[in-house]
């Protein structure tokens, strides 16, 4: 059961660095607007998808 | 390519928002006018200029993807173009731009932006304006931020496209309080995600707990496991918990229990409970259900927020400013353009035709019109003499004006009725919501249950006492019983924005749902404002075709609203020699014969009637009766709201015998004409004290403090900014069919909710005994806490699949 005392501050630490990503995430205004980035890449820009528009 | 695109557009508009693309405008989806229906070159068949040429402009720069990805309708284009040339002058930009590296910034609010295509037009849209370098719309919070090259463009250019496309754009407030607004979302977000991760984590050290059924574990192992579940669950508890902790704190202070303190307690319970445990040993601990408890609840706020969040950055928009700037006469004669609020008593000041007045004052020279609408409510210009008062908001019509300054800032008529606003907010019947009852007394009742079982075990088994009594309150799980309403309300206000409806208080669906009056503003709800021909009587050798063609023929070129109700019939040649003589008629020669239209006694040589008569100014030939005409869903809608059982009243600021005859053909009893916006507020009380709950419905500035007044209101998306701020829902469009599908979507929120109250007051009335009787294992506790939040939440969920008629 020793492994646990290894184990248990790993994942801690692994918890600590999770929140820390996500507070980083926020700052930045990775949550700000969640829809509109997801039509972007729905759109044939008229440049570059010329060709194989219908 | 075109072609292709533009059916599976349709097809989607069509199926997405369930509406018959042949009836409504294919770029707002309002209902379509009678007549003169602009259509291109597609059969897209349009509401009016404005949407078309939005449509056509968005076709050109090969945005029509927009229609596809859309999920909801776009807002109607303001047929009247804006002038934005203030917006580039300094003093305006000095607080909301700022200088960075590739030229200007500026955050800009807009209305009308309602879903993420919405934001992508606009981004795309303002990207290819020359001079713009960058271009961010955010669906979410209404605003745009701007970054524009000033050498390359002016900042009106970009403002002019956006309104074209049928966003108004505002300015936001200054960029300290943007600053304030991005860090308090973000520490929202923040919140739950701390609480999501570590609700997680001691899950996990929990489940080990759990799962040593048969008690094998060595204590010294157990005992660190909960330590560290103490201190994975400790900052969610105290950060990501705050809000209910203030929350709770703040209603204590008002001596009340409520929903809060519920959340707090079982909250602060659990976690208080499995630290005394840690500490003397105790069998079991409950860190996790603290810690899932914050989780659930922080993610349910976070949702209905969300969606109310949409409806509040909307009404922001509304209620934000326009640069608000006065021309002001210098003593030589000679103008300058001055902030208004730079105005001071004995300023003369100039105002344009179509302008609105920056403050009140006494005209000038000549007699002018004005329209009051938003004061009074009377949708037709008035004419005033020259010494005559006018009032600061009212537009100039016609011909510009001059005017004397004798009213600004607290001391205009538009402050006394913001500040009538105001007091109507603060004494606005306060009903104690349902599940504050709940709520309140839920929480006496357990702590009082916990006290007796204590009591009783001290004396049964004073061993167990203290083992017993926790179980008790932790059991108890007011989890499904907080559960029960923000999830209900986060699903509700998702439905109601599908509708078009867009809620702006949290606790005003509610009162919706128990509403038993609804009281109209006649303009702008029931009635467009566009004057219509009822009816006509003929007295000449004429037929009633033909007099019709006549006034058709007078008044085919002419702007006054009369003319309106004639343009359905417009005829191929105009009358000539036109004159139009201000208060009395219009007056032309047409088929060789002069004709004059207007009262009665310029047209007739009769004594006035109040109607509109058609003669050569001896002998009378017709008389025409117009009235407003009622919007075309108008019937439907009342119907609706009959069949369910609601009183409907018309309260207006309209001549008293228009209003009659209106109400008559809409088959409503209760009608008032000559409202003021004080009689309106007085006639809802007197409703107020017979015990009925008002609903009321309204678009102008005189009905918002009868808005904020009522016990729940709407006001119509077109309405004035102020009156939407009153309200407590904004119709996003003027179709009447959205009142009652809201208002029976607010009284299946409330019996979804008493649905879930009853639930999780069973399963209390359950598992309470259980653990009394201290029979109650921690996996059944778990089991049974887990099913009832599951149910409530499922439960919630059915309000979104509720079909709306």
């Amino acid at each position: 059961m020793t492994i646990l005392l290894l184990l248990i501050p790993l994942s801690l630490m692994l918890l600590a660095a999770a929140i820390w990503a996500f507070a980083w995430a926020v700052r930045c205004g990775q949550f700000e607007d969640l829809d509109t980035p997801a039509l972007d890449m729905l759109y044939d820009d008229p440049a570059e998808g010329q060709g194989d528009a219908d | 390519m075109n072609g292709a695109t533009v059916a599976r557009s349709d097809a989607s508009f069509a199926a997405g928002l369930d509406v018959r693309a042949a009836e409504v405008c294919f770029h707002c989806g309002e209902p379509l006018p009678p007549l003169d229906i602009p259509s291109d070159s597609d059969g897209r068949r349009f509401c009016c200029p404005g949407c078309a040429a939005a449509a056509l402009w968005i076709r050109e720069a090969r945005l029509e993807d927009y229609y596809r990805f859309r999920s909801a309708p776009a807002g109607r284009v303001a047929a009247e173009a804006a002038d934005f040339a203030v917006w580039d002058r300094e003093d305006v930009q000095r607080e909301h731009a700022r200088d960075v590296a590739e030229g200007r910034e500026i955050v800009l609010l807009t209305d009308g932006m309602r879903c993420a295509a919405c934001a992508w037009l606009i981004d795309r849209a303002l990207s290819r304006e020359p001079g713009v370098v960058e271009a961010t719309a955010n669906a979410v919070t209404g605003r745009i931020r701007l970054i524009w090259d000033p050498r390359r463009t002016h900042l009106s250019a970009p403002l002019q496209r956006l309104a074209e496309l049928g966003y108004k754009p505002y300015l936001a407030g200054g960029e300290a309080a943007e600053r304030g607004r991005r860090s308090e979302s973000n520490r929202d977000l923040l919140r739950l995600g701390v609480a999501g991760l570590g609700a997680m984590q001691a899950m996990m050290f929990a489940e080990a707990l759990y799962l040593d059924t048969a008690g094998e574990m060595a204590a010294a192992t157990r005992d660190f496991f909960r330590w560290v579940a103490f201190l994975v669950s400790t900052p969610v508890v105290f950060f990501a918990g705050w809000p209910f902790l203030a929350g709770c704190w703040r209603e204590l202070r008002h001596r009340r229990l409520g929903m809060d303190t519920l959340v707090a307690v079982s909250t602060l319970l659990a976690y208080i409970a499995s630290v005394v445990e840690t500490l003397r040993g105790g069998p079991h601990v409950w860190y996790d259900a603290a810690v899932m408890f914050v989780f659930l609840l922080l993610a349910a706020r976070t949702l209905e927020r969300r969606s109310r969040r949409v409806a509040s950055a909307q009404v922001d928009a509304l209620a934000r400013s326009r640069p608000a700037l006065a021309v002001r006469e210098r003593g030589d004669g000679s103008c300058e353009t001055v902030p208004a609020s730079a105005l001071s008593v004995g300023d003369m000041v100039r105002v344009a035709a179509g302008e609105a007045l920056p403050a009140d004052g006494v005209l000038l020279d000549a007699s002018a019109s004005f329209e009051e609408a938003l004061l009074t409510g009377e949708s037709h210009p008035v004419a005033k003499p020259a010494g005559a008062p006018v009032f600061a908001g009212t537009v100039c019509r016609e011909r510009p004006a001059r005017l004397r300054v004798t009213g600004v800032g607290d001391a205009m008529r538009l402050s006394q009725v913001l500040r009538l606003v105001e007091r109507a907010q603060a004494h606005r019947p306060r009903v104690a919501r349902l599940a504050d009852r709940v709520a309140a007394s839920f929480v006496l009742g357990l702590l009082l249950a916990a006290a007796v079982v204590y009591l009783f075990w001290r004396w049964h088994e004073p061993d167990r006492a203290f083992e017993v009594a926790l179980a008790l309150l932790v059991i108890s799980c007011p989890c499904a019983l907080s559960l029960s309403v923000p999830a209900a309300l986060a699903v509700a206000h998702g439905a109601l924005a599908k509708i078009g409806v867009l809620a702006v208080r949290p606790d005003a669906l509610d009162a919706l749902a128990r509403a038993t009056d609804v009281v109209f503003d006649k303009t702008g709800t029931l009635s467009d404002g566009r004057l219509a021909l009822q009816g006509v009587a003929v007295y000449g050798e004429l037929s009633e075709a033909d007099v019709i063609a006549v006034a058709a023929a007078l008044e085919r070129d002419s702007r006054h609203p009369i003319a309106a109700a004639f343009a359905g019939h417009a005829i191929a040649t105009s009358a000539s020699e036109v004159e139009e003589h201000p208060g009395l008629g219009i007056e032309g020669v047409w088929r060789g014969r002069r004709w004059r239209l207007g009262r009665a006694d310029f047209a007739a040589a009769r004594e006035d009637d109040g109607g509109l008569w058609l003669g050569d100014g001896r002998i009378a030939f017709a008389r025409f009766a117009l009235a407003e005409a009622e919007r075309a869903d108008a019937c439907e809608a009342l119907s609706a709201l009959r069949t369910q059982s609601l009183e409907i009243h018309l309260s207006s600021g309209d001549a008293q015998e228009a209003v009659i005859r209106f109400a008559q053909r809409l088959g409503i009893a209760a009608a008032a004409g000559r409202q003021s916006a004080e009689a309106k507020l007085a006639d809802v009380r007197a409703l107020q004290t017979q015990g009925r709950v008002v609903a009321m419905i309204g678009d102008g500035l005189n009905d918002a403090p009868v808005l904020a007044g009522a016990d729940v209101s709407i006001a119509v998306a077109e309405g004035a900014a102020l009156a939407q701020r009153a309200a407590d829902f904004v119709m996003t469009g003027p179709t009447l069919g959205r009142i009652p599908a809201a208002i029976a979507l607010a009284r299946r929120t409330r019996e979804i909710v008493r649905q879930n109250l009853a639930w999780a007051i069973g399963y209390n009335a359950i598992a309470l005994p259980l653990a009394a009787a201290g029979l109650a294992t921690p996996w059944v506790a778990a089991l049974g806490m887990a099913a009832s939040s599951l149910t409530v939440t499922l439960n919630a969920l059915r309000l979104s699949r509720m079909k709306m008629s």
